[in-house]
């Protein structure tokens, strides 16, 4: 039986030693994969402790640009090439140099758009909430949530409390 | 999958700008020759241009605010440097210089370009047309006419312009024009169609002399010549090639004095389509 | 003690977080009189150009006073300078935030929102000045059963583009960078606002992976987003360097616009941070230091545009163009000089004020500069579209016109449908970035605790090596 405990932190440094602590395996069978960290404001050094983690956006921001880049071409100049009654001003049918300017924009257009949708994808938005989502969170605290089995809840509420845990939560995995 | 053939196999040709050409092959050119020498600055040619393209009489206000819509405009320039100090501001003893202007009709038009709806194009008989319905009303082209020549339909003229039972003598070969519409002269578009399908029905080709403009068809001193330059035969080949004035150069011998063709700003390398021929004063 | 550290930290790192909340939250409650009263007002401005408009596209452009050689003036030259508006958000957002320069946390969440104001302000008056409004979409390349396409020639099209791409970009930039704030708003109201918040803030709840996402989302919209923000300018600059005209076909148009565009859009920064800081009482977080950086940065770009400008008179002058002489010299001389003068002064001179401490300090004062230098900036693009169209290579339609109350009333109707979007914006949505400001002062505090920290972290790196 899987389970995922909460504990909230007010100090921030004390919620680091946490996870510095699951990371020298102070619980068994918890590792640092098992952490995710709720926090108020973006802490790029926590992460650093929590190990590489991915993030696909780049690879959306990047398809989507080059989809633009290749689109935008492709697209401006066979509108141009099937439109021949077009205003000439002694220019070619299909003018590169013009062209580039939109297959510019339209590349800047689909790489935002693109990564704006890798970022709702990736960040795992639009999911309902839980009872270890909590307003603190969001105003002063550091939430830690591990998932751990159920033998090894007991010393993991030990080692919050050791960091001076404020407040513990359980809530059961449903399988 | 037409598209991309289109698109693959005519590259080079849609890749051609005026200096190799352009895409187009022309059938016709049309252009023009105004002899200034002739012109007396009657108004003619432009109340006839009023008459036959359906063009809005605004009325006193609204020409003093410079929203009159005078395709073939007379345009009278009082001041003539060579004369020095003999020159008065107002009149002067040679009387005004007369500069009749209408759309240039230019083969690099700066008007075509910028249009973003497209509504200003090229045709192939080498005219510079003006779409009115697809038309929005950006006046970008206005802007960019350093002729000044395309007039704006600042207002619905035609609800006042022509009181009953003036609207009789409507062109019914061409529009009225509603208001938010940018229009020019189109060297009497209309006539080149018929006499274009009346060649056609006789199966022959346009001799020159078919078609006259409007504007050439009253002046009462012949100033105005119009015809086909791609017909070597024709008025207005014979004295463009005369005065040395030709498509895609600018050079001429200025030296010489029996050459009086020049095109308004080609420095700009607009290639306009309309020759002028200085005025001769004996100083 | 205190005073001194007010003087000179940009913020105060020992300030609560629970009070940053509080304020911020408080700023977005229980609009008092005087919001109103400005409400009013601008719903007034706004009123003044929608019944301009309408008359305008009732009869025609006739009311405008434009003419023949007058086709765009104020329209274009407005529409210019709410775009030169709308690169202040992106610059104090994307610019400083791939720096790190984290001064700019308290203020750019309104400079962000400036942006897409102004920008919905700019896009009002390309579509205004359109003889048939009604055709606007026409523009637009779609697929027609004609197979017609817009002109992809035409740099208003490519205004299309690209206010089309600059708006998304910078909505998403604005929205990107306000879900965490929206989380905490969720958490702290009730009724149409929860709602509101709870569908705006997508289900944030702050865990590592969505602030990893997060954090890469909002660099890589920075990075899009600069390049992004001087093509736009660039070609608005296009719209008239692309042009043959005298005056308007200028090499160093584009960079001279993106200068003038972050120029305005400082000024304009400075200009709302004196008023958010009085009405809404940020003395903590909108500090003297930050808005003595945002002058000293107004200052410098200031510069680089006067050198721009003199350059620009400089190739104009020594490359011997006849017509774009003589359209030079009737800046100076001719009918518009006045406009022109005063330009120059506000563009060049006043930003001197800027470096001075006690002009900066001093809050009506600066706010006064301010705004003067937008005027400035304002009567900059008048004096860029204006004079070419009265003087171009045709001697005949020579003349000046004066725009008529249509013309005045769209321009003053715009100010109020940018100011009536914004004073919205400041009662729904934060408009300081209290997690920014969480952060700023976490850092800064951290700085200060150094070996605290270092303590802490030396096991984990221990173990990393």
């Amino acid at each position: 039986m899987k389970k995922r405990i909460l504990g909230l932190f007010s100090d921030f440094d004390q919620a680091i030693a946490v996870v510095v602590g699951i990371r020298q395996y102070e619980v068994p069978g918890v590792t640092v994969d098992d952490i995710t960290i709720k926090s108020p404001i973006e802490h790029p050094e926590i992460e650093e402790i929590l190990g590489e983690r991915s993030s696909h956006v780049p690879k959306f921001a990047l398809s989507g640009a080059l989809f633009g880049l290749i689109f935008g071409a492709f697209f401006l100049a066979a509108a141009q090439a099937n439109f021949l009654v077009q205003p000439q001003g002694g220019k070619p049918v299909i003018t590169i140099t013009s062209n580039l300017v939109l297959i510019y924009e339209m590349l800047i257009l689909f790489g935002v758009l693109s990564t704006f949708i890798g970022f709702l994808i990736g960040g795992r938005f639009m999911r309902k909430r839980t009872a270890l989502d909590d307003e603190k969170i969001n105003l002063d605290q550091v939430g830690i949530v591990v998932e751990v089995e159920e033998g090894n809840a007991d010393p993991l509420r030990d080692l919050f409390r050791k960091h001076k845990v404020l407040e513990i939560r359980d809530r059961e995995l449903e399988e | 999958m037409s598209i991309v053939r289109n698109f693959i196999q005519d590259w080079s040709r849609y890749r051609k700008g005026i200096e190799d050409g352009g895409f187009h092959e022309y059938e016709h050119m049309w252009g023009m020759v105004i002899d200034l020498d002739k012109c007396t600055g009657c108004n003619a040619c432009s109340v006839a241009c009023y008459a036959e393209n359906n063009l809005a009489v605004v009325g006193e206000d609204y020409f003093a605010h410079g929203q009159a819509m005078h395709w073939m405009r007379i345009e009278r320039y009082w001041d003539e440097p060579n004369l020095g100090d003999k020159a008065s501001k107002d009149t002067q003893e040679h009387g005004a210089s007369f500069m009749p202007m209408m759309c240039q009709q230019c083969n690099a038009a700066t008007c075509e370009p910028v249009c973003p709806v497209a509504a200003a194009y090229h045709t192939p008989d080498g005219l510079n047309a003006q779409i009115y319905n697809r038309c929005i009303g950006s006046r970008y082209c206005a802007n960019n006419c350093p002729y000044r020549l395309r007039y704006f339909n600042f207002y619905s003229y035609y609800e006042t312009s022509w009181p009953s039972p003036l609207d009789m003598q409507l062109n019914p070969d061409i529009t009225v024009r509603d208001k938010g519409v940018m229009e020019k002269c189109t060297f009497c578009v209309q006539r080149i169609r018929t006499a274009k399908s009346d060649a056609k029905m006789d199966d022959r080709k346009i001799q020159d002399g078919d078609i006259k403009t409007a504007c050439q068809q009253t002046c009462p001193t012949s100033a105005i010549v119009f015809g086909d330059l791609m017909d070597h035969e024709s008025d207005v080949h014979l004295l463009w090639h005369k005065h040395q004035t030709k498509l895609g150069t600018p050079k001429q011998d200025k030296k010489n004095p029996e050459l009086r063709g020049y095109r308004l700003y080609e420095q700009l390398n607009t290639e306009p389509s309309v020759t002028y021929l200085e005025r001769v004063r004996e100083v | 003690m205190a005073e001194h550290t007010a003087a000179t930290k940009d913020i105060d790192e020992k300030i609560a977080w629970a009070k940053i909340n509080a304020d911020v939250l408080r700023s977005m409650q229980n609009p008092r009189k005087g919001y109103w009263v400005a409400l009013a007002f601008c719903v007034g401005l706004l009123s003044i150009g929608i019944y301009a408009e309408v008359h305008q596209y009732d009869i025609g452009m006739g009311p405008s006073n434009l003419n023949n050689p007058h086709m765009w003036d104020l329209y274009i030259s407005t529409f210019v300078f709410w775009i030169g508006m709308s690169h202040s958000g992106t610059l104090l957002s994307a610019i400083l935030h791939i720096f790190h320069a984290d001064w700019r946390k308290p203020i750019y969440r309104f400079a962000e929102a400036m942006t897409t104001f102004s920008l919905l302000t700019a896009l009002l008056f390309p579509i205004i000045h359109l003889g048939r409004v009604w055709n606007m979409h026409w523009v637009v390349p779609y697929l027609s059963d004609r197979g017609i396409w817009p002109n992809f020639r035409s740099p208003l099209v490519w205004d299309a583009f690209a206010i089309t791409t600059y708006l998304t970009a910078s909505v998403l930039f604005l929205y990107i960078g306000m879900i965490p704030d929206l989380a905490i708003c969720r958490d702290n109201v009730k009724g149409w606002r929860r709602k509101l918040y709870t569908f705006m803030s997508v289900g944030w709840r702050g865990d590592d992976r969505q602030w990893r996402n997060f954090r890469k989302t909002y660099l890589l919209m920075a990075c899009f987003l600069i390049p992004l923000a001087v093509s736009v300018h660039s070609i608005v600059a296009a719209d008239f360097a692309m042009a043959i005209m005298p005056g308007w076909h200028v090499t160093s148009f584009p960079p001279y616009f993106v200068a003038g565009a972050l120029y305005s859009g400082c000024a304009g920064i400075i200009s709302l941070f004196v008023l958010l800081r009085y009405f809404f009482k940020f003395e903590q977080y909108m500090t003297l230091p930050i808005l003595d950086k945002t002058c000293r940065l107004t200052f410098a770009i200031a510069m680089v545009w006067t050198y721009l400008n003199l350059i620009e008179f400089a190739s104009v002058w020594y490359g011997h163009d006849v017509t774009s002489k003589e359209v030079l010299l009737a800046k100076f001389f001719g009918p518009y000089s006045p406009f022109f003068l005063t330009m120059l002064f506000f563009g060049m001179i006043l930003p001197f004020a800027l470096i001075v401490p006690k002009i900066r300090h001093n809050m009506p004062l600066i706010f006064i500069v301010s705004i003067l230098l937008n005027i400035g900036m304002w009567l900059e693009r008048y004096m860029i579209v204006a004079p070419t169209l009265s003087l171009a290579y045709h001697p005949w339609t020579w003349g000046v016109m004066w725009p008529s109350w249509v013309e005045w009333g769209i321009v003053i109707g715009s100010i109020g449908w940018f100011g009536l979007l914004f004073l919205i914006f400041v009662k729904v949505f934060p408009s300081v970035s209290m997690y920014e400001v969480k952060e700023m002062v976490y850092h800064r505090r951290r700085v200060v605790f150094d070996d605290a920290e270092e303590r802490v972290m030396k096991p984990s790196r221990q173990e990393g090596s």
